[in-house]
């Protein structure tokens, strides 16, 4: 398998602070690559090595089969939190002009390509800081994209986006990928990593703590919650042996369970109070995993 | 390359294609010379204004020649044939000697040879009043203020008996005692009727002074003429051999000349500079750095943003200069122009803007609101104002000490070096040369510094770093 990017041992530090610490980190190329972790958990940190903009203290950062290297690299596209734009350019200026940046000299039908893609055709003469914040993100995600990278590096894309931006752009980003572009993107959308995303990596604290498919992340974490859909809809079951808690959620009660061994009993006794429609064990999200991990009392435990 | 010059195409284009651009080119002179020009605008348009003043003459003497004098004054201003004329006939039944009244009343043609600019209210007609009553007291005077204050007068003028028969004094320092003449009014401060009125009366008493003692006015006159001092330039051997004449020098191009260069080049220099601090921090605030970063190296961004701002500026100094051109066509003073000066001046501001260029950038590299930037800024503004502070003393002396040193003085050179050289005086070739190495040497310094704190601070987010903290980057990187 071809990497996009390959990290190893890589350790940067500001000041007495460690921001990354002997990271290591391969991101297959062509696959959407899911970047999640707390705030100040090493993520900009990463993705500006990436990048170049940042030079490591240690260990190597192979980009597109170039290791080390100071000057930017022309096959990279990025897009940074929010902003990034020059308010007072127009919008077909701008986007002119972070092609040109970029290497790209020949850029109209690109620009024309995804202005239409993401239906911005009409906002192309207008300037920056007349658009809404939504248009602003996807002039942002075609300025990113438009010099034809092979590597795209988002950060938090999809913030400020209503239901239908969001599809087109994830839509975009699933195009990208299937013409053979390799996309990281940080979020704090575990839902969007977990339906988009190919490979997750989480770092938190400046050291990985997980990375891979959502299956083989989902299967390191036991799953503890059921899903019970009674037969009455309006029953409240009583309270059981081996329930920690429990709530309703409209039409399925979950309930997390103490021990994922011994689901037998639990089962028995809620047979008991009533007549069941529905039982189901669930797997953690990746929501629940991403809490489990940050909440502070349960790292340290997940440390020792 | 083709990366430097695509940002230094952006950075030309957000300075140039702004109505900011075009405002501040329009306004800058406007706020520098504007003063002086709207001046002279102001007392060429609008209507000539009457302005109604009251003469309480106690001497019973004074008021027939100042009434005459003001009436030959008004026919300046006067549009009407048939005013002009009568006040023609008046004159003449007056029996004053008509080059008398003429010089009192003060020729505006000759005047405007003493005063470029004159004052506003010369294109103001002066109605004069004879108080008749010979009773005055402080009642009538606070009801005559009171008809100022209303807007009906403008002003009144109380000449005392004694002004023309005073016995005169046995020493000139003892003037003091001789009675005086009270102009009341709003402004009368600042008043050109209040001038008038004195030269009138002055001019007046003179000649009946000189009666009085039987000298011909004529004579004292023209025992008076003066002996005029000319400034000259220095002669000069042209390229053929021959010596050539020197030339009169006048205000215009002894003052006004210097003041302008020095003036355009602070503009130039201010307008180019400023921009820069601005595009910077919106590139850091808006998090655009770390895009750019991404695409170009730190050296390629700094360099093409200061190729950008050096075409800019010299677009600012191409279309002031084609103005100040025009302008001096218009009103034929295309010989002040300093052809020779304009080398020199494009050299020394591309040195000066690349200079305080990289000195904004890295401060707007190094804070992350113009609030904390102007701080930083002061003691380099305060640098590029100096020349501003001691100009005039650099154009009386542009050989001296102050001068010289100042003109060596990498920040102050550009602004120092052209105000000396346009003075007209002979700056040593030398010294323009030297000035120059000084200016590109430490502009070199300056943008490497500049450049490696630019590096640091532009990712750099939170608190502003201090002072101590920036230079720190520059020299540890």
């Amino acid at each position: 398998m071809t990497y996009a990017i390959e990290l190893t041992g890589v350790t940067k530090r500001f000041a007495r602070q460690v921001a990354v610490d002997q990271l290591d980190l391969q991101v297959p190329a062509g696959s959407i690559y899911g970047f999640i972790g707390p705030n100040g958990s090493g993520k900009t940190t990463t993705l500006r090595m990436i990048l170049r903009i940042f030079q490591p203290d240690e260990g190597t950062v192979r980009v597109l089969g170039n290791e080390l290297g100071t000057t930017a690299d022309d096959r990279l596209g990025y897009l940074p939190e929010e902003r990034g734009l020059y308010k007072r350019m127009r919008v077909r200026d701008l986007l002119i002009y972070y092609a040109k940046l970029k290497g790209n000299y020949d850029c109209r039908r690109d620009i024309d390509f995804w202005l239409k893609r993401l239906e911005a055709e009409e906002w192309k003469h207008k300037r920056i800081d007349a658009l809404s914040k939504g248009m602003a993100q996807k002039i942002q995600f075609i300025s990113a994209v438009v010099a034809r990278p092979s590597l795209v590096i988002l950060d938090e894309p999809f913030t400020g986006l209503d239901p239908v931006n969001m599809e087109s752009l994830k839509d975009s980003v699933r195009w990208l990928r299937d013409h053979g572009t390799t996309i990281v993107f940080s979020t704090h959308d575990m839902d969007m990593a977990e339906r988009l995303c190919d490979t997750i990596f989480m770092i938190h604290k400046g050291h990985k703590v997980l990375d891979g498919t959502l299956d083989s992340i989902q299967s390191q974490f036991p799953a503890n919650r059921i899903r019970v859909r009674f037969a009455d809809p309006h029953f409240e079951p009583a309270p059981i042996d081996g329930i920690e808690e429990g709530m309703f959620t409209g039409r399925y009660y979950e309930l997390t369970i103490r021990d994922h061994q011994n689901l037998q009993p639990v089962l028995h006794q809620l047979i008991d109070q009533s007549e069941i429609h529905h039982f189901e064990l669930i797997r953690p999200s990746l929501h629940d995993i991403f809490v489990r991990i940050a909440r502070p009392d349960q790292s340290e435990l997940l440390n020792q | 390359m083709r990366k430097i010059l695509t940002i230094a195409t952006r950075e030309y284009r957000a300075m140039v294609a702004t109505k900011a651009f075009l405002l501040s080119v329009t306004m800058m002179p406007l706020l520098m010379f504007g003063g002086l020009v709207t001046m002279e605008m102001l007392q060429n348009v609008g209507e000539i204004k009457d302005l109604k003043i009251i003469v309480i003459d106690h001497t019973n003497q004074l008021y027939q020649p100042l009434n005459l004098a003001a009436k030959l004054r008004n026919k300046l201003y006067e549009t009407d044939e048939q005013t002009a004329t009568d006040s023609e006939a008046d004159l003449e039944a007056s029996g004053i000697d008509p080059k008398l009244l003429e010089q009192l009343a003060g020729d505006p043609q000759n005047r405007d040879e003493d005063d470029d600019f004159g004052s506003f209210s010369r294109g103001a007609r002066f109605l004069l009043e004879r108080w008749e009553s010979s009773q005055v007291t402080d009642q009538i005077r606070l009801e005559l203020c009171e008809r100022i204050r209303n807007q009906e007068l403008y002003a009144f003028i109380e000449i005392p008996a004694d002004v023309l028969t005073a016995e005169l004094p046995q020493s000139l320092e003892d003037f003091a005692a001789l009675p005086s003449a009270s102009f009341y009014s709003e402004d009368s401060t600042f008043s050109d009727a209040k001038i008038w009125f004195g030269q009138v009366i002055n001019e007046f008493a003179k000649q009946y002074r000189l009666k009085e003692l039987d000298i011909d006015p004529i004579l004292v006159a023209k025992s008076s003429l003066p002996v005029r001092v000319r400034g000259m330039g220095l002669l000069e051997r042209s390229s053929d051999g021959s010596i050539q004449a020197a030339e009169e020098k006048d205000d215009l191009s002894a003052i006004l000349l210097p003041l302008g260069v020095l003036m355009l080049m602070f503009m130039v220099i201010f307008m180019a500079a400023q921009p820069m601090l601005e595009s910077v921090l919106e590139e850091k605030s808006q998090r655009i750095a770390e895009v750019l970063l991404g695409s170009a190296n730190p050296f390629q961004i700094m360099t093409g943003k200061l190729m950008g701002t050096v075409a800019g500026s010299l677009t600012i100094f191409a279309i002031y200069l084609g103005g100040a051109y025009v302008m001096a066509v218009y009103r034929g003073w295309t010989e002040y122009i300093p052809f020779g000066l304009i080398p020199w001046f494009v050299i020394f501001q591309v040195g000066g803007v690349l200079f305080y260029s990289s000195i904004f950038m890295a401060v707007g590299a190094s804070v992350t609101q113009l609030k904390e930037a102007q701080s930083i800024l002061l003691p380099v503004w305060l640098l590029l104002m100096t020349p501003m502070f001691i100009w005039m003393m650099v154009v009386r002396e542009p050989n001296g000490p102050l001068a010289f040193y100042f003109s060596l003085f990498p920040p102050a050179t550009p602004t120092m070096m052209m105000l000396r050289m346009s003075t007209g005086a002979t700056i040593p070739v030398w010294q323009p040369i030297l000035g120059m190495a000084v200016l590109v040497i430490s502009t070199i310094f300056c943008v490497y510094v500049a450049s490696r704190i630019f590096r640091v601070g532009l990712l750099w987010q939170g608190k502003t770093p201090k002072v101590n903290e920036i230079i720190k980057w520059a020299f540890r990187g």
